[in-house]
């Protein structure tokens, strides 16, 4: 065996510049696909953050039949006990009670529906990054009763601004009209126009009152440590809480769309995989079949000496194996080293900023390494350069010694 | 009783679709164990077809070749293959070393498809080349040496099987005559010495001089 290693290391170096031509579409093309797997990672990575970061947390907690329809009266009453039991494990961050429901607001020039957002200013710090997003002005204040944050786009269709006064209008959980006037303390600019254009932000305590629901709210947000875990977390949480009338949902749940869409980008790499492994495939091929082509009599002298085969199918299959593992190496070194190069300096894509921002993603892409896809993408690669050796392999083992030694 | 005989031997090729060509038109032939003998005639009289039916890397159209009485024209590639590695020893024209190794690995490599273990395999290989006297080159690559030493290469390669029979396809046609001399007394040293059957096919004089028999071949049969 070690004779035909030999031979196969030998012949790689015999030709050393196609030899490197070969390392390189492999060096390159594994770099590419690590790099490429990293950005989308990063990028999705980032989406889901954002897009729990906002209005949906990891978990959101309901009483039962709200996510059917979302209405005021479908509401948790003295969420006390719960908040206390949920604040106790281990696994969540930070909880945010929350008050949710519909309403006009008007200026005294125009008016537009929103969704209003009933918030604990300083829980809601823990649970969203609501508060790092208003620009210009501030983030609601415990103690405040008349301010309101509003959408950035909102402001502007109402053409109103920091300071202006507000109305909102809607209906109370007993039927009667609830109605207050607001002052502008803050803009949210998430960059998300569905947020940006229709969603407005009141003290909670204000919100429970302008909608005569004591402490009564809509969903408590919950923050986890690790989001990866939301789903099974959302259903341990269902299991154990103590009511059965709770709606306890993982944020792909509350928005399946999200979940949907990073299924399809995952599906779709999947497309740039393969067209990846084809290129490697022709480079590698093109190589070990040029080899075998090119060696034909020294093939045919091999056969007449008694060579079987198998051992001229091993020979050719080493050759490919080491320029598939040199190619490997070189492969990891470009993707590893580009993806935490830029995993920390970012990728700017400023230039589309508002189409990323429709999609939860910020101007600066920072791609996420993850050794599962490296090893994915390293056993691809090599597997491919293993499958495409067989047809020269095979070509060399079943040459006529006779004509392969007469061909020059 | 002959070590190797062919029986009405035919070798037809069939050149593009329709076009075929008689390289052997029915040869028998009886070569006795430690015979040095000699297969000579102009260009295109079937010596090259006959040694390659002979050596087993060709199958014939039609006849017989036996090797003590073994019929190897019937025989698939896999076992022809395994036959020529224990019965066979090759020296060609052009040499036909294996250029990605040394002359010692070059030597080696057949023992190493029979299955001979290491350090038989590399006493015996530069006991052989010494033999052969190129005790001084066994590290170099065939490249690296002339076209006489790499014919000596090819015998001791040849030799390292311990074959039956060598088949040498005109061993000497690329030699000058001094290294050809050279080699042709160590080939028949060999025979000498060791009892190896040598068949040579040769359009050089000094093969067909130095040759026990000399058989002629004209058009694809035996003349003489």
């Amino acid at each position: 065996m070690l004779t035909f290693i030999k031979i196969a290391l030998r012949n790689i170096f015999r030709n050393t510049k196609r030899s490197l031509i070969t390392i390189s579409a492999i060096g390159f093309g594994l770099g590419a696909l690590i790099f490429i797997w990293s950005f989308v990672e990063g990028a999705h990575k980032q989406m889901i953050q954002n897009y729990t970061s906002y209005l949906t947390s990891h978990v959101l907690i309901h009483q039962k039949g709200y996510h059917e329809k979302s209405t005021l009266e479908t509401y948790l009453q003295s969420p006390g006990p719960l908040l206390s039991t949920l604040k106790q494990d281990p696994r969540i961050a930070a909880t945010s009670p929350r008050v949710r429901a519909d309403g006009l607001l008007s200026s005294s020039e125009s008016s537009a529906g929103v969704l209003i957002y009933g918030v604990d200013p300083d829980q809601e710090k823990n649970v969203s990054r609501l508060s790092q997003r208003v620009k210009p002005g501030a983030f609601l204040k415990p103690d405040s009763d008349k301010d309101i944050v509003i959408g950035a786009s909102l402001a502007k269709n109402l053409n109103v601004g920091l300071g202006d006064k507000v109305v909102i209008m809607s209906q109370a959980l007993d039927g009667s009209i609830a109605a207050g006037a607001f002052h502008i303390l803050g803009l949210l600019d998430t960059g998300v126009e569905e947020i940006d254009k229709g969603v407005v932000l009141l003290p909670l305590k204000a919100t429970q009152s302008l909608f005569v629901m004591d402490d009564g709210i809509s969903e408590i947000a919950v923050r986890l440590k690790t989001a990866s875990q939301a789903k099974p977390i959302a259903h341990d949480l269902a299991r154990n809480l103590p009511s059965a009338k709770l709606e306890i949902l993982p944020w792909q749940d509350v928005s399946p769309m999200m979940e949907q869409w990073i299924e399809f980008d995952n599906a779709f790499i999947w497309i740039i995989v393969i067209v990846v492994m084809i290129v490697v495939a022709i480079g590698i091929l093109n190589t070990v079949l040029m080899g075998v082509l090119e060696r034909t009599r020294e093939f045919g002298i091999l056969l007449a000496l008694g060579t079987n085969h198998k051992q001229i199918i091993a020979m050719v299959a080493w050759e490919s194996l080491f320029l598939g593992l040199v190619g490997s190496l070189a492969g990891l070194i470009i993707g590893s080293s580009s993806s935490l190069y830029f995993s920390t300096a970012g990728i700017d894509l400023s230039l589309f900023t508002s189409a990323m921002n429709s999609f939860y993603m910020d101007a600066f892409i920072y791609p996420v390494l993850h050794p599962g896809y490296v090893a994915v993408s390293v056993i691809l690669v090599l597997g491919t350069s293993m499958i495409v050796s067989i047809y020269p392999a095979w070509h060399a083992a079943h040459l006529k010694p006779v004509d392969a030694i007469r061909s020059i | 009783m002959a070590l190797l005989e062919t029986i009405h031997l035919k070798k037809t090729y069939t050149i593009g679709k329709n076009i075929q060509t008689d390289a052997l038109r029915g040869v028998s032939l009886q070569i006795a164990e430690g015979e040095f003998l000699a297969i000579a005639g102009p260009s295109g009289s079937g010596k090259s077809s006959l040694l390659n039916l002979i050596g087993a890397l060709d199958t014939p159209t039609a006849g017989t070749v036996l090797l003590d009485n073994q019929n190897i024209s019937e025989i698939n590639s896999q076992e022809l293959a395994a036959f020529r590695l224990h019965h066979i020893g090759f020296i060609f024209q052009a040499y036909n070393l294996i250029n990605t190794l040394t002359a010692v690995e070059n030597v080696e490599y057949i023992m190493l498809l029979q299955g001979v273990n290491r350090r038989t395999r590399e006493s015996k290989s530069e006991a052989i080349l010494e033999r052969v006297g190129l005790a001084d080159y066994i590290n170099r690559f065939p490249q690296e040496m002339s076209g006489g030493q790499q014919q000596r290469i090819a015998v001791a390669r040849a030799m390292a099987a311990e074959p039956r029979v060598i088949l040498a396809d005109e061993p000497t046609a690329n030699l000058d005559s001094k290294t050809a001399q050279d080699l042709l007394d160590l080939m028949a040293e060999l025979n000498r010495e060791k009892g190896v059957t040598f068949v040579f096919s040769t359009h050089d004089q000094l093969i067909m001089e130095r040759a026990h028999r000399l058989i002629t071949l004209k058009d694809g049969v035996i003349t003489s």
